[in-house]
């Protein structure tokens, strides 16, 4: 077991410490132009541009997404927006007609749920745009959201562009993690992966498609449940890029408790298991680019890393065992045995391995939150609970393993 | 927002440099680690040295002058053994995770001839001096053939720290093969493991604290026996 559990640490130490390292250089890089987009110049005209929007028992949260969308600094003769109802039971019908005017605000209503990427088709065949932004019905975006997005587009290679995810309701510490966490992940994390054109996924909360591509690849993949990171695997197969634009957001809400993280993690891990296994083909292919290596090396680094968080958790439980029934025979006493001198002879290579993994975790968040815009302010608790989130997410993930190998079926 | 290739190939030697550094670090650490083990034993020889020293000149100045200083030495000693003994194991553990290393097998040999020697002297010493610290003798075996070994030490490194000053205990490495340790297994009649010897009375099997203090009662008037 020791040969084993060595040659794990050595893999995912390897893999691990790699991928911080490409990714703080190509940060310190490209540091000054994080936040640089391109722009349109004074001739170029602006485009054309449908916002579509799937909306299912968004009751609470519709009306704020379309007030978001009618302040949007773009000609309003240039952009459209389509809701689609996916068959609500609550209220959501009547709040969007009172915006819908047929022209501007267009409303698709389907009396029966038909999931949300196809609803998104169903909005995405009616637009009128060259572009086509999808976005989540409890979502709201910055005025400059379009002005910053559309001139990616000028690239013919582009497909797709990304924007910063930022969490609209941060009230409680799992939300005040979830939102560091979004601004590393979803946001300055698929802006280096950019660089490399390595972009896996196009956020539902808002993310927008140049249309002839989407038509091209035959619009979202109805049958599956992170329909937002299948596209983004055949953007890539097709030859066009996926960008990300900084220097704009969308604001989405997040879970409130661990039970809701877990549902919207197992949704998310099952689903890019499922996504992986449907595009192997896209595997180590020259081809594909970067990103048919990014996909493996990405994928291994969680498997190799769950074998690890594993057989570690076992031995550390076994131990733990091992040493509480020692203290059965010494009538419990448990402070005898105890020795708060810390000698940095006793580190053991693993130890110094886990150290420095630690170390790298660390410089990665700090360099990364420092980067960032407007990021939460640097509290040691968030650091430590963000650690901590890592840990779970590590269950949840193994539990995505479970349903995807048995073929459980998992709900949105 | 670019990246040239260049980057993959830099990080990729900033991660080997890494992972050669934390090597080194590593072997740094050995290196250290086998230093303070051989400053160890050197300091448990010099003790043993000077014990000698002593030992022998009771013979020419009579007991009386030499027992208070030699007490006051095997106390020391007693320590210094412990410590060392507790080094050994846990810099071995450290050094021996994925790899086994001759250097702390030859240290466990010399420590354990070493303890033969201390508890001879002490022996001696209980004749010459009113000297009456309680020998325990502890025979242990690796895991696979022992599994009870490490409770029954748990329960004598607890014992030692509550009682120090009235025990000396000598735990004896029967893998090693030392010729000596299977004298003192003869000499004590030890077929299996765990096994204490208790002022040269032999309990083999595993004994919780409070059965060992029952056994050590039945010998000494230890202040754990009220």
């Amino acid at each position: 077991m020791m040969l084993g559990y060595s040659i794990l640490v050595h893999i995912v130490w390897f893999l691990s410490t790699y991928f911080i390292v490409v990714f703080l250089l190509t940060l310190l890089k490209n540091k000054s132009n994080l936040y640089k987009s391109p722009e349109f110049s004074k001739n170029d005209a602006l485009p054309k541009v449908s916002i579509v929007i799937s909306a299912y028992n968004e009751e609470e949260k519709i009306a704020e997404s379309i007030e978001s969308l009618k302040t949007i600094d773009y000609p309003k003769e240039m952009y459209e927006v389509i809701i689609v109802n996916d068959g609500s039971e609550d209220n959501t019908k009547n709040i969007v007609l009172k915006y819908a005017d047929g022209k501007n605000i267009t409303f698709i209503d389907n009396t029966e749920n038909k999931g949300k990427a196809a609803c998104l088709n169903q909005g995405i065949k009616i637009a009128k745009g060259d572009y086509v932004a999808c976005m989540d019905a409890d979502s709201t975006v910055s005025k400059d959201i379009l002005r910053k997005t559309t001139p990616y587009f000028k690239d013919s290679k582009t497909g797709a562009v990304t924007v910063s995810v930022e969490v609209k309701n941060a009230n409680n510490f799992l939300q005040r993690i979830i939102q560091m966490e979004y601004m590393l992940g979803l946001s300055l994390f698929l802006k280096v992966f950019s660089s490399f054109n390595c972009v896996h996924v196009t956020p539902g909360p808002f993310s927008i498609y140049r249309k002839s591509v989407l038509e091209k690849i035959g619009y979202f993949d109805k049958g599956n449940i992170t329909e937002d990171l299948e596209i983004a695997y055949r953007i890539h197969k097709s030859g066009f890029n996926i960008r990300n634009c900084m220097s704009t957001h969308v604001k989405t809400v997040t879970p409130d408790n661990v039970k809701s993280l877990y549902r919207q993690r197992r949704r998310w891990y099952s689903g890019a298991l499922i996504t992986l296994w449907q595009h192997k083909d896209i595997l180590l292919k020259r081809n594909a680019g970067l990103f048919g290596y990014f996909i493996p090396y990405n994928y291994s680094l969680i498997t190799f890393g769950l074998g690890l968080f594993l057989l570690s958790t076992y031995l550390t439980i076994s131990n733990a065992i091992k040493n509480i029934s020692l203290y059965a025979f010494t009538n419990y006493n448990f402070f005898s045995n105890l020795s708060l001198n810390f000698d940095l002879l006793s580190l053991s290579i693993f130890g110094i391995f886990g150290l420095s993994g630690i170390i790298g975790m660390i410089m990665l968040v700090t360099v990364g939150l420092k980067t960032i815009r407007n990021s939460p302010r640097k509290n040691p608790s968030l650091y430590f609970g963000y650690f901590l989130l890592f840990f779970m997410y590590q269950a949840f993930w193994l539990a995505s393993f479970f349903l995807v190998l048995f073929r459980r079926k998992v709900k949105w | 927002m670019v990246t040239n290739k260049g980057i993959f190939i830099i990080a990729a030697v900033i991660t080997v440099m890494l992972f050669i550094s934390i090597y080194s670090f590593n072997l740094f650490l050995n290196t250290q680690r086998e230093r303070v083990v051989v400053e160890r034993m050197k300091d448990v020889l010099e003790e043993y040295q000077e014990i000698q020293a002593l030992s022998l000149m009771s013979d020419v100045f009579g007991k009386d002058m030499t027992c208070l200083s030699l007490e006051s030495r095997l106390a020391q000693m007693d320590k210094t053994l412990w410590d060392t003994g507790v080094k050994i194991d846990r810099y071995r553990e450290a050094t021996e995770k994925f790899i086994t290393d001759p250097f702390y097998l030859d240290q466990k040999r010399k420590f354990n001839r070493n303890e033969i020697i201390y508890f001879s002297l002490l022996q001696n010493m209980k004749q010459w001096c009113t000297f009456n610290q309680t020998t325990i003798l502890y025979f242990y075996k690796k895991k696979e053939e022992c599994p009870w070994c490490d409770a029954q030490a748990f329960v004598l490194t607890d014992l030692n720290k509550e009682i120090d000053s009235e025990i000396a205990i000598f735990s004896f490495d029967s893998d090693l093969g030392l010729p000596s340790i299977r004298t003192l297994e003869l000499f004590y009649k030890i077929d299996s493991y765990p096994c204490t010897v208790i002022e040269d009375s032999t309990y083999c099997g595993l004994h919780d604290k409070n059965e060992m203090i029952d056994l050590l009662c039945k010998h000494e008037d230890i202040s754990l026996c009220s």
